[in-house]
């Protein structure tokens, strides 16, 4: 990797205008597993980008990362608002923000039905880094 | 493994492509989803082949009913050519046969030229299900991530051979139900049919006598009205017979004027010209002799009216005393009316007759039993059908009372509903009761005992008709019987659904490890190697892979537990566990799922799973109740509370279609249902395991919307053991 470690968590709370244009591009995280929460992260640090991780996506729209973040990594399966209700509820927002879906359920019709309302990306779990890189770029790219 | 070490980057790429074998072996599920355990073996070795670059795989399963062994064998294309399959199944059975409880070791094999490893791998936890074995001619076969390629994808493969059995398991036992009960429903069916037919034909001859009693009635009251309003027509001649007077009852019996008759020869007038001559010769006869046959009599003739039609009539001839020639009055009066009535008393007199008959054979030809007691039940006359169907004749009969026959259960109840008749409380009353045959069998009868009021000759009696349910009893219980079997149909199935579930919950964890590994393996091969960050994601890892176990050990569990058992358990993190399960199909639903678990909640004795069960129950049904409600939202509360000190409750609140008082009884009852689709049995056994738990299932109506589901247990049931 080329981004040098020891990066802050989150990049974006020193950068707060977004000027830098070498800072590290804002990935959100939301997913109530604690297993992804906790490993995800690193991995994406690794992958060079800046990490946050939400518990819930009400955790996340009452955030202050919601105007930076380049790119949603969002479960679908979560109590409360769903991952789904809170792609809808950004583009009734205007927040067009790329999403990248993940779940653990194997349901192809709702890879479908994800990918025609606009969605980046829909990975399966458990995943491979290199499909969550490609998926993550090509949101990315979209912008 | 041990030449690669020395090439960090080499081993890093393996282990990477390693990573993703994982993640596709992991994917495979959604592929095989709904196939045959064969399909779903041939996809998995299929895999193993082109990951592992094997010879060949193979797998072999003993089918749990009939023990028959299926054999499953894909070579590789380059493998084809040098072996044959028979080689390798002869070799497989001469070294391993179908696999076994114990774990077998790997064999080194020549074929022809060749040496081939061959690795068995056990499926299921015990090697219970059959094998995998894969041949490898590679020398660093199997190599650690050989190795444990393979025993995922033997996990995998039991899982889903699992699945895919308890599919066909599923849809067998489903069909097979399904045309039990559409025989029991047409078998009923067929029975209700020929009731109604005979209730019909009861109807029919009851509403038959009916109409000949009104019939009777009406012509006896017409004869009275005849009797009380006939009047008398007076017709007075001289001796020459000419009409002197004729009153104006005449004129309206005969429809002659007075005018126009007076002083005409009367036999002109109202005497049929077929009894003129007659009628002429009597008057000459009487002139010259005086001898009369007919003065002073009460006679019946036959009159003439002005219209040409001749009519009954009774007369009474008087000769009026008085001087000089002879002159006479007759009293007539037109009787067709009585004569008609007298007709229809006789007719209905033979009608009378008649339905007596018909009665009798009602009585003896019902397709019903009928018999008639005394006050003490002493049988005065039974039918043919009563008498069949209790294998008596009617002479034996009449030694017995109905007591004598009567099921010694139902002899109390039938003696207290006798006396209110007789006093009177009512006027006749319907038990079901047991007969017993004369040959010891019990019959199963519905009586309708009603008292028959007594004339000055005969006292009152009661009459019985009996109809035989024996056959609708055993229905009955025929149908309670497959009532059950579909509960265990729905066990399976709710269990089927856990354990997909479950399996799926395996994911979460799985997906931290392999995202934890791909991070360790970037930090490691950075310059300089991140060792610090990359030790804290091996100790995720560890973490993770005791969740997946623990998830492992849950389904484990599930399969193999027959007898279930009490064990302490906290009833928040179960309710918990089975929202997870069940979150993603609720979100579907379009239901907001909102928590109100007490924390401090005390622990209970419990079975785990089935209360798993209920809850799962409770929440698919709330979730159903809400699917049509478009209005409000679709909110589900799942909420836990201690309830005095030995209890605790779990309620599940919705904002459905609602209950009504009555169906807040009924839906525990098996086979009720409000929804179209539903089979209805999930309550029942929902109800059957809280009460089986020593606790209490009920539903209530919301102050709102919607209605409430609640279970009560205690915290520990009288008598049980500590399971802790």
């Amino acid at each position: 990797m080329d981004v040098p470690h020891g990066m802050p968590h989150c990049f974006v709370m020193e950068s707060p205008n977004g000027r830098d244009r070498n800072e590290r591009p804002l990935l959100s995280v939301v997913d109530d597993d604690e297993s992804v929460r906790e490993s995800l992260p690193d991995l994406l640090r690794e992958l060079g980008f800046a990490a946050r991780v939400f518990s819930s996506a009400e955790e996340f729209l009452s955030s202050d990362c919601v105007d930076e973040t380049r790119c949603l990594i969002l479960d679908i399966a979560m109590p409360g608002m769903s991952g789904l209700e809170l792609y809808q509820e950004l583009k009734r927002r205007g927040q067009e923000i790329p999403v990248v879906f993940i779940t653990g359920q194997r349901d192809e019709s709702l890879r479908a039905r994800v990918v025609k309302q606009g969605a980046a990306g829909f990975l399966l779990k458990p995943f491979s880094d290199v499909d969550l890189l490609a998926a993550i770029k090509r949101a990315l790219q979209g912008t | 493994m041990n030449a690669q070490v020395e090439d960090p980057h080499q081993n890093v790429k393996l282990l990477q492509r390693c990573i993703n074998d994982l993640v596709s072996l992991l994917a495979l599920p959604a592929v095989w989803s709904g196939n045959e355990p064969s399909q779903v073996l041939q996809i998995l070795l299929d895999a193993l082949l082109r990951m592992l670059n094997l010879d060949f795989a193979c797998a072999r399963l003993t089918d749990p009913v009939d023990g028959g062994l299926l054999e499953i064998l894909r070579v590789s294309d380059s493998c084809k050519l040098r072996i044959t399959p028979q080689d390798i199944s002869r070799t497989l059975n001469r070294w391993f046969g179908v696999g076994g409880q114990k774990p077998l070791p790997a064999i080194r094999h020549r074929f022809g030229n060749e040496d081939i490893s061959i690795v068995p791998v056990p499926l299921g936890v015990h090697g219970e299900s059959g094998m995998i074995a894969v041949g490898c001619g590679r020398l660093d076969f199997p190599g650690q991530t050989d190795s444990l390629l393979l025993t995922v994808a033997a996990n995998q493969a039991s899982i889903g051979v699992q699945e895919a059995r308890l599919l066909a398991e599923q849809k067998g036992i489903a069909h097979e139900l399904d045309r039990r009960v559409g025989e029991r429903t047409a078998e009923l069916a067929a029975a209700n049919e020929e009731l109604r037919k005979e209730i019909v034909e009861r109807k029919l001859a009851e509403e038959r006598l009916r109409h000949e009693e009104t019939e009777l009635k009406r012509s006896e009251a017409h004869k009275a009205a005849i009797l009380d309003s006939s009047p008398d027509c007076v017709v007075a001649i001289d001796h020459a017979g000419r009409i002197t007077e004729f009153n104006p009852a005449a004129e309206q019996t005969f429809g002659h004027r007075r005018s126009s008759v007076l002083g005409r020869p009367l036999v002109d007038v109202i005497i049929p010209p077929s009894l003129r001559e007659k009628h002429r010769a009597g008057f000459a006869r009487y002139l010259a002799t005086g001898d009369s046959r007919v003065l002073g009599q009460r006679l019946e003739m036959t009159a003439l009216c002005s219209d040409g039609r001749e009519i009954p009539v009774e007369i009474a001839i008087t000769r009026i005393p008085q001087d000089g020639p002879p002159a006479f009055t007759g009293h007539l009066r037109d009787i067709t009316e009585r004569k008609r009535s007298e007709d229809a008393l006789h007719v209905a007199h033979a009608q009378v007759a008649r339905s007596e008959e018909r009665w009798r054979s009602v009585f003896e030809n019902s397709a019903v039993g009928v018999a008639l007691t005394d006050l003490n039940g002493r049988f005065i006359a039974t039918n043919l059908v009563y008498q069949r169907m209790l294998g008596y004749s009617g002479e034996e009969l009449q030694q017995l009372t109905s007591h004598d026959i009567t099921h010694e259960e139902n002899v109390e109840d039938n003696r207290a509903l006798i006396g209110e008749l007789l006093a009177g409380k009512c006027r006749q009353f319907q038990i079901e009761k047991q007969y017993r045959r004369n040959d010891g069998q019990p019959v199963w009868v519905r009586n309708n005992v009603s008292i028959v009021p007594g004339t000055d000759r005969v006292p009152r009696f009661l009459m019985a008709i009996s109809e035989d349910i024996t056959q609708r009893k055993l229905s009955e219980a025929a149908l309670a019987k497959a009532r059950s079997e579909l509960a265990n149909v729905a066990r399976i199935t709710s269990l089927g659904v856990l354990t997909a579930a479950i399996a799926h919950e395996v994911n979460q964890p799985l997906s931290g490890i392999i995202t934890n590994a791909s991070t360790c393996l970037r930090m490691l091969s950075a310059d300089p190697p991140n060792v610090d960050g990359a030790l804290e994601t091996v100790r995720r890892t560890i973490r993770d892979g005791d969740r997946a176990s623990d998830v492992i050990t849950r389904l484990r569990t599930l399969y193999s537990k027959k007898e279930l058992s009490p064990e302490w358990m906290d009833l928040n993190e179960a309710a918990r566990e089975v929202t997870a399960l069940c979150l993603s199909e609720l979100q579907r639903g379009g239901v907001l799922l909102r928590y109100q678990l007490t924390d401090d909640l005390p622990p209970l004795v419990a079975d785990r799973i089935q209360l798993q069960q209920v809850i799962l129950n409770l929440l698919r049904n709330a979730a159903d109740a809400m699917s049509t409600i478009d209005d409000r939202s679709r909110e589900l509360l799942i909420r836990t509370q201690p309830d005095g000190v030995n209890q605790v409750q779990l309620s599940v609140k919705d904002s459905g279609v609602g209950l009504t008082s009555q169906a807040a009884e009924n839906i525990f009852e098996a086979f009720y249902t409000t929804k179209t689709d539903g089979m209805g049995i999930g309550l029942a056994i929902s109800r059957s395991i809280i009460e089986a738990h020593q606790g209490r299932l009920w539903a209530t109506p919301n102050d709102g919307p919607g209605c409430t589901f609640s279970f009560v247990i205690p915290c520990k049931p009288q008598g049980s053991a500590d399971a802790a």
